[in-house]
């Protein structure tokens, strides 16, 4: 038995140093992308179960140019920072905001798309900024960027605050008259605004312009670089301005480089 | 960010946890909250379609009539709630149920500026405590039936040859009984009830879970706020737990001589 094994195992051992001599390890890797979808049209679910969108088409650009193989597998927001931590995931693309704080914990690709939170609304309603907010029910979703600008206007613990987990279901409270405001990432909140005759958009020229970039696990430097590589090659042969175009219906702005 | 980390057994931010205090609080405060109200609503709910599920009737007409309006909604009730799961309860509650009685813009039974502030100020709790009542109604019903059913058909029998009505037999002689073995059930449910409000968070209720989702939120750590509300939520149910075992003590000392 002992002998049996142990003769397995180096053939193992023959075979696997084999492989690692004919094609590069990073070829045969397939890398399990994290996205949320709920998020149209950065990631959603189509009818046929497939997630599509913006965030979609750009990875599945970026990897074909990178030379690396992905599959998208869709993990619930709040939880998908965990789901990189502990290995279940090795690259997050979903409309994530590259931030101080998300920078200390999780490393970042180059930007792929400039963001600026927008505010929801009743059609009837006088709000022309963030500040005339005040001491009105805000809806966001949870550790969101629009939960981030929301804390810091109003306080963190404040009870006017109220956190969902997906756009979908801010929006929905925000129809249904439970917050006088909803906060999200303009891409999302216009989308979905647009599904709602009740309700209007309110754009803040004072909130920052903010990057998504695509989030690998601290210290992952070789698979940040590959995407990095990737992203610069589909904006310099116009693939970006394509799909950019396909899911806005606008020109791309410039993108910041590293 | 400002604050200094305060690290405790060397990898539990306390800061982070200290920095939404309040949010702890208030979630503790209306986490208890909701689970008295829920306990006690779910009970009297319990406690009727229990009895509706028992009803009986001696004539052939009343008999039908009993059964159709009684004995089946209640069955179809319990059938459902027991049938289906809360956290799609809940939701189902807050974005379609309550939006159709209580909408600003044309609810049933309220609207306008009302249905505007209920929803705001009291939307989540006011979810909360329907959905978990009346789930927890149909649970309480089936231990109230068990209940009722232990107790030996002649214990009502003599009640009513002594001249007590239907109520006063129940009341008087049969549901003291039943009550003493129906504890420990319906102290299993007061600490799953407690357990479930959690699931509430998901429409913005500030309760416990609430407080942790926001933290883990906000900086993507999971073990500080979710080791600290299990912490919370482990305490609570003790606390219970040691009341239901205080009261089955108390009301058991009848049997025990």
């Amino acid at each position: 038995m002992t002998i049996r094994v142990r003769a397995l195992s180096c053939v193992l051992a023959v075979a696997a140093l084999a492989t690692a001599g004919v094609v590069p390890a990073a070829a045969q890797r397939t890398y399990v992308v994290g996205s949320s979808a709920t998020y149209p049209p950065f990631a959603y679910e189509n009818a046929q179960k497939q997630i599509v969108g913006f965030d979609v088409d750009v990875i599945n650009a970026i990897a074909a140019k990178a030379g690396i193989r992905v599959r998208l597998v869709n993990t619930p927001f709040v939880g998908i920072f965990a789901s990189l931590n502990n290995g279940d995931i090795d690259l997050v693309v979903s409309g994530v905001t590259i931030n101080e704080r998300r920078r200390q914990s999780y490393d970042f690709t180059t930007p792929y798309f400039e963001a600026r939170q927008l505010l929801a609304v009743p059609a009837s309603s006088t709000v022309t900024r963030l500040q005339d907010l005040a001491g009105k029910k805000i809806a966001v979703v949870t550790g969101s960027t629009g939960d981030d600008v929301a804390s810091k206007a109003f306080g963190k613990t404040s009870a006017n605050i109220r956190r969902f987990d997906t756009t979908p279901l801010i929006i929905a409270e925000l129809a249904n008259g439970g917050v006088d405001a909803a906060i999200g990432d303009n891409g999302v909140i216009a989308y979905r605004v647009r599904e709602h005759k009740t309700l209007k958009t309110v754009d803040d020229a004072s909130m920052a312009k903010e990057y998504f970039g695509i989030a690998v696990k601290q210290g992952n430097a070789a698979l940040r670089d590959t995407l990095n590589k990737g992203l610069a090659a589909i904006i310099a042969d116009g693939t970006y301005a394509t799909i950019y175009r396909t899911w806005f219906k606008s020109e791309p702005p410039t993108l910041p480089k590293p | 960010m400002d604050e200094p980390q305060i690290l405790w057994f060397g990898w539990f931010r306390a800061d982070i946890i200290k920095e939404y205090e309040p949010l702890f609080w208030e979630g503790l405060r209306m986490t208890v909250g909701v689970t008295v109200v829920c306990i006690l609503l779910g009970t009297l709910l319990g406690l009727l379609l229990g009895l509706a599920r028992l009803a009986d009737a001696r004539s052939p007409v009343a008999r039908v009539l009993t059964r159709v309006l009684l004995r089946w909604p209640a069955t179809v009730y319990v059938s459902f709630f027991r049938g289906t799961p809360l956290f799609v309860q809940i939701l189902l509650m807050h974005f379609a149920v309550v939006p159709l009685f209580m909408n600003p813009a044309d609810g049933w039974l309220i609207s306008g500026d009302t249905a505007r502030d209920l929803r705001q100020n009291y939307g989540a709790v006011i979810t909360g405590i329907v959905s978990l009542s009346l789930n927890a109604g149909a649970y309480i019903s089936e231990i109230f039936r068990a209940g009722i059913q232990s107790i030996d058909r002649g214990q009502t029998e003599a009640a009513r040859s002594l001249g007590l009505s239907y109520g006063q037999a129940m009341y008087h002689v049969v549901l003291p009984q039943a009550f003493r073995r129906m504890l420990p059930p319906l102290g299993n449910n007061a600490i799953a009830l407690l357990k479930d409000s959690s699931l509430v968070s998901a429409v913005g209720l500030g309760e416990l879970a609430y407080a942790a989702r926001t933290v883990a939120g906000a900086y993507s750590r999971y073990w500080e706020p979710y080791l600290t509300i299990s912490v919370m939520y482990w305490l609570l149910t003790l606390l219970l737990a040691w009341g239901v075992r205080h009261l089955e003590v108390r009301y058991g000392r009848g049997d025990s001589r």
